[in-house]
């Protein structure tokens, strides 16, 4: 591979990262706050829809944008009122939200197909893109992706530099021990998924404003579900899931290429990579931190919180 | 409370299963007694109300292939005492095989099944409902009460290779591809031979995708074919994503299905196209008359009008435009000269000898690739 | 609490109803007609019954595997690929020994099937054990690379030199085929079937009359807990995911052989992830299990009847399914809080209830 291709995986990796990171994002905040979502798919489905109608009817990649984000909201607060009051079982609620999400997509979305949004486009920051390699990499690209820089930091302030997010992690993790505290467990919890459901959703209109500029449906393919495998995977930390979501964009945009400059391994086995690739990642820095912690020197950071998946009346 | 569940499910349990038996041997006597009556629509022609049905793997959508069967579907739904319907979004396999039978059970006519899939569900059907019409596409089984029917879509690729070959500069040309099956081999392989007719520089790389339809994937292979280099982009996928990535690039690009201009109208050169709309009025006139027949392989080319090529976008000069369509009065004339030897496969090794045209039957299971083809065929 | 559980489904499912009658009417469709439908086209008839019964039986046998794991909080969502490795492994038989008698060969095939389906089950058991490695994510993943698997060997070697390039394995001799069961009167019901209450009887069996089983549903109350009683923690985890990979394997190979007679990539159409939702709604509990499973296979059947009949498109199936199962998850909350209210919990007070106003 030519360095000039490198560099252009690089990019590619970037872009097909991003919408996944904002979903792995999301997630996190979710179940940071003890719910389980495995609605992300459907989510990202149904905002990736508004996101566009948005941006069709008002012209606006912006507004288009902030439809995304509040149908990704409401779709998830629907998960957080059958969880949270009717104390619904989270794996049930969230792959029927699933379900009930793409059906919506498709069903209101197919009128629209092949109309053409003018989402974001790709600019040029000034100064940075002239860096040598990471300019090329980083900063040719859509507001939208920049704007994925700075969201894994925010969501990292939030959870742990903010009382909010101080009250939102005890939510997840101890619910009894919030409300002693006087916290109220419940509206934090619901915060919790609409926040999440939120930044799922931007991930979502990411794919219809700015990784294609063209309106089908069916582009959230799957991407909600390596989400919610990447939230483990990241051990519920925003650091890690930069890593974990530029990693499997990365690699799937490896095997393309690979395709691309001509080769005859099976497709099958190339496609296999990014799934195998997560998991053994995983293996490997799960041994790492099992042979650290036999020598005592991390704690049980990888551990999923507490009372996530248990809905809180039923906790007793 | 549990006890009480436990014994509430087992009634109910049994309560349908016990329906279900009865019910199945109602249904079952039901059955019988119509398909007796039935006039035999074998033979004789058929008057009164056709009721004829369209399974698509699919949802219809605005572009891609399921939506240029519906467009038959309607063109046909205009003749004279003709009803259609359609289920769309057929999963292949067991599914499939239930939705067909519904249909053959409701009493259609004429049932077409349009994708490979259901080859297997359809002969199934077949077989359980005799009197009842079956066409398959794509596939290579047929049946007293079943046919296959396909296009040569190849012929429609062949002047699209034709276009790419004459246009690209950078000498590589990219093909996004859905599944390593005969019908996209054959396509990319048509393409192949279209492009080095004209330009015997020429390689055509293939990416393949393994989906028909997830636009943001089939964009990202046709990105990571123009990274290397590839300056026209030509697809064997659902979507119009490839498309938008060549538009954005600046590059030129070839659709399938239908027009796929309004995608991306600053590169979409050309695009082969399906036209069902005359095969399936002429099968709906031989089932009026009395004529139509199982056990057949209907394959109709450009010069029945069932595939074409899209209109030129402005940017293919008048000079490469003739050239093309002089090849396609060819086409229109039955004149199919695309897999006539001598073709070379990747390694050089001569599959098909001079002057020898290709039979149709080694066209089904075309699972190499031709000379000028790079990547891989699995 | 009487006849409490029936009356909240029935208003659930009245509820949902309700809401899709609602959106017929927004697209302009017949309502009632449309349900009645729906309805005629999932119970109405004796081959509706059936084929919802068929198409019951793969998702009720993967239903019981998760629900197995999930009964001591082992969280198998791999229910997909495993049955994808049982189809493989049915395949590898039927393929390899397609000579041999019924007999001899079908039990062959459910051996292969359950061995393999139970190994990919394990995997994520033992990384689990071993490593600490999360089940959610490498069972998940293992779904796309079992399916990959299937994939490559039918598009690879083991396709069929007869089908003209097209990925499918060749026919299954006869012997490698589930027979139907009667087939004037029952249709396309098949002998898998049986596998369903065998399976069924023998889950309950397992977790209510042996030791093993009381000792599972202790770990059910966590890992630490386990421990502490000195409880086999570590090969229960391998043998409720051994055991639900084998069922769904098992799921996988009657599948491939009773319906579609050849291995196909076109088996695979997410009976998987439909079994945790299955398992889920009915509690973990075998008969609700295979109630559910019923129940939605009846509503997809029914949906199809629907969607040809009124020409609605496909996606309307899917936001009605989605409606029904969020509508019944939220019934089921009345059906909890009547329990409360004649049975008050023995355990410590739930725990943040002062908190809710």
């Amino acid at each position: 591979m030519s360095p000039e291709l490198i560099l252009a995986l690089l990019a590619a990796t970037v872009q097909a990262g991003t919408p996944i990171l904002y979903a792995t994002l999301g997630e996190i905040i979710s179940e940071r706050a003890g719910v389980l979502n495995l609605g992300v798919e459907g989510i990202m489905a149904l905002s990736s829809f508004a996101g566009f109608l948005g941006c069709h009817l008002t012209g606006s990649a912006w507004l288009g944008l902030a439809a995304g984000g509040l149908a990704g909201a409401l779709l998830a607060g629907l998960h957080g009122v059958v969880c949270q009051v009717f104390l619904g079982n989270q794996v049930v609620s969230g792959l029927a939200l699933t379900i009930f999400g793409v059906g919506l997509c498709n069903f209101l979305g197919t009128p629209y197909i092949g109309q053409a949004t003018d989402g974001f486009h790709q600019f040029a920051v000034p100064l940075l893109a002239d860096l040598p390699i990471l300019g090329r990499i980083f900063f040719r690209q859509d507001a939208l992706v920049y704007l994925s820089f700075l969201m894994p930091a925010l969501v990292w302030f939030l959870l742990w530099r903010t009382s909010f997010g101080l009250g939102l992690r005890a939510a997840g993790e101890m619910p009894a021990a919030a409300s002693a505290a006087g916290l109220n467990p419940q509206r934090l919890r619901f915060l919790g998924v609409l926040l999440g459901g939120l930044l799922c959703g931007l991930g979502g209109a990411y794919l219809s404003l700015a990784h294609t500029n063209l309106w089908t449906t069916g582009l959230s393919g799957g991407r909600g579900w390596v989400a919610v495998a990447l939230v483990i995977f990241a051990f519920w930390r925003p650091g890690r899931a930069v890593a974990g979501a530029y990693l499997f964009g990365g690699v799937m945009a490896f095997q393309l290429r690979l395709q691309a400059s001509g080769t005859n391994v099976p497709s099958s086995l190339l496609l296999m990579l990014p799934y195998v690739l997560t998991v053994l990642v995983l293996v490997l820095s799960a041994a790492r931190a099992q042979s650290a912690r036999r020598r005592g020197i991390l704690g049980r950071k990888s551990a999923a919180p507490a009372a996530l998946g248990v809905n809180i009346e039923s906790v007793g | 409370m549990k006890q009480r569940i436990r014994t509430f499910g087992a009634l109910a349990l049994t309560l349908a299963l016990g329906l279900a038996l009865v019910l199945a041997g109602c249904e079952k006597a039901s059955e019988k007694a119509p398909e007796k009556v039935a006039p035999s629509a074998e033979g004789g022609p058929k008057t009164g109300e056709l009721k004829i049905g369209f399974v698509y793997t699919s949802p219809v959508g605005e572009a891609g292939y399921s939506w240029a069967h519906d467009q038959g579907r309607k063109a046909i739904e205009k003749l004279p005492d003709v009803k259609t319907s359609f289920a769309e979004a057929v999963k292949d396999g067991t599914d499939a095989e239930r939705v067909i039978e519904n249909m053959a059970r409701s009493g259609y006519d004429l049932i077409f099944t349009t994708s490979f899939g259901f080859m297997d569900p359809t002969m199934k059907v077949a077989k359980d409902f005799p009197k009842v019409k079956f066409m398959h596409c794509s596939g290579f089984k047929s049946a007293e009460n079943v046919s296959n029917y396909f296009g040569r879509i190849y012929q429609a690729r062949y002047l699209t290779g034709m276009v790419a070959g004459l246009m690209t500069k950078s000498n590589i040309i990219g093909y996004v591809a859905a599944f390593p099956i005969p019908e996209v081999i054959r396509g990319i392989n048509a393409f192949t031979l279209g492009v080095r007719s004209v330009n015997p520089k020429a390689q055509v790389r293939v990416v393949w995708t393994k989906t028909w339809f997830d636009p943001a994937l089939e964009k990202d292979a046709a990105i990571s074919l123009l990274d290397v280099n590839a300056d026209v982009i030509a697809q064997h996928q659902d979507s119009p994503g490839p498309q938008e990535a060549a538009q954005q690039r600046g590059k030129y690009s070839i659709g399938y299905n239908s027009d796929m201009a309004v995608f991306a109208p600053k590169a979409h050169l050309t695009a082969a196209v399906w036209n069902w709309a005359p095969l399936y009025e002429a099968i709906v006139k031989e089932v009026r008359a009395g004529t139509w027949t199982g056990n057949r392989v209907i394959w109709w080319g450009m010069d029945k009008g069932i595939v074409d090529i899209a209109p030129f976008g402005p940017m293919v000069p008048k000079a490469v435009a003739d050239k093309v369509l002089a090849q396609k009065a060819e086409f229109v004339k039955g004149n199919d000269k695309v897999f006539v030897g001598p073709i070379k496969d990747q390694g050089g090794k001569v599959k098909i000898p001079d002057g020898v045209k290709a039979e149709d039957k080694e066209l089904l299971g075309m699972t190499w690739f031709v000379d000028g083809v790079v990547g891989s065929v699995q | 609490m009487g006849w409490g559980a029936p009356v909240v489904y029935l208003c659930a499912l009245a509820l949902s109803l309700g809401l899709c009658a609602l959106m017929l009417i927004l697209a302009g469709k017949p309502a009632l007609g449309g349900l009645f439908m729906l309805f005629r086209g999932a119970f109405g008839q004796g081959h509706s019954l059936l084929d919802a019964l068929i198409k019951a039986i793969p998702i009720f046998l993967c239903s019981l595997g998760v629900a197995l794991c999930f009964r001591m909080q082992i969280w198998n969502i791999g229910a997909e690929g495993q049955f994808a490795l049982g189809a493989v492994g049915a395949t590898w038989a039927a393929l390899t020994f397609g000579t041999l008698p019924g007999v001899v060969l079908l039990p062959q095939m459910f051996l292969s099937a359950l061995v393999l389906g139970a190994l990919w089950g394990l995997i994520p058991a033992v990384l689990r054990l071993r490593l600490g490695v999360n089940e959610i994510i490498s069972s998940l993943m293992l779904n796309y690379v079992g399916i990959l698997v299937l994939e490559y060997l039918v598009f690879g070697a083991w396709k069929d030199p007869a089908s003209f390039g097209f990925p499918m394995t060749s026919e299954f001799p006869p012997a490698a085929l589930i027979a139907r069961i009667w087939p004037g009167w029952l249709g396309k019901l098949h002998w898998g079937l049986i596998a369903c209450p065998l399976a069924g009887v023998a889950y309950s069996v397992f977790l209510n009359r042996t030791r093993l089983g009381f000792e599972l549903a202790a770990c059910g109350e966590g890992e630490r807990v386990a421990r502490y009683a000195r409880l086999p923690y570590g090969f229960l985890v391998l043998l409720v995911m051994g055991l639900g990979g084998a069922l769904s394997g098992l799921a996988g190979s009657i599948e491939t052989s009773a319906t579609l007679g050849r291995l196909q990539p076109t088996l695979m159409v997410g009976y998987g992830y439909t079994a945790i939702v299955v398992a889920w709604l009915a509690r973990l509990k075998p008969w609700p299990i295979a109630f559910t499973a019923f129940l939605l296979a009846a509503l997809r059947v029914g949906v199809e009847a629907m969607q040809l009949e009124l020409q609605i498109p496909a996606a309307f199936g899917q936001i009605m399914e989605g409606a029904i199962l969020l509508c019944v998850l939220a019934g089921q909350f009345f059906l909890a809080y009547s329990v409360s209210l004649k049975r008050p919990r023995t355990g410590p007070p739930a725990q943040v209830a002062e908190a809710r106003p």
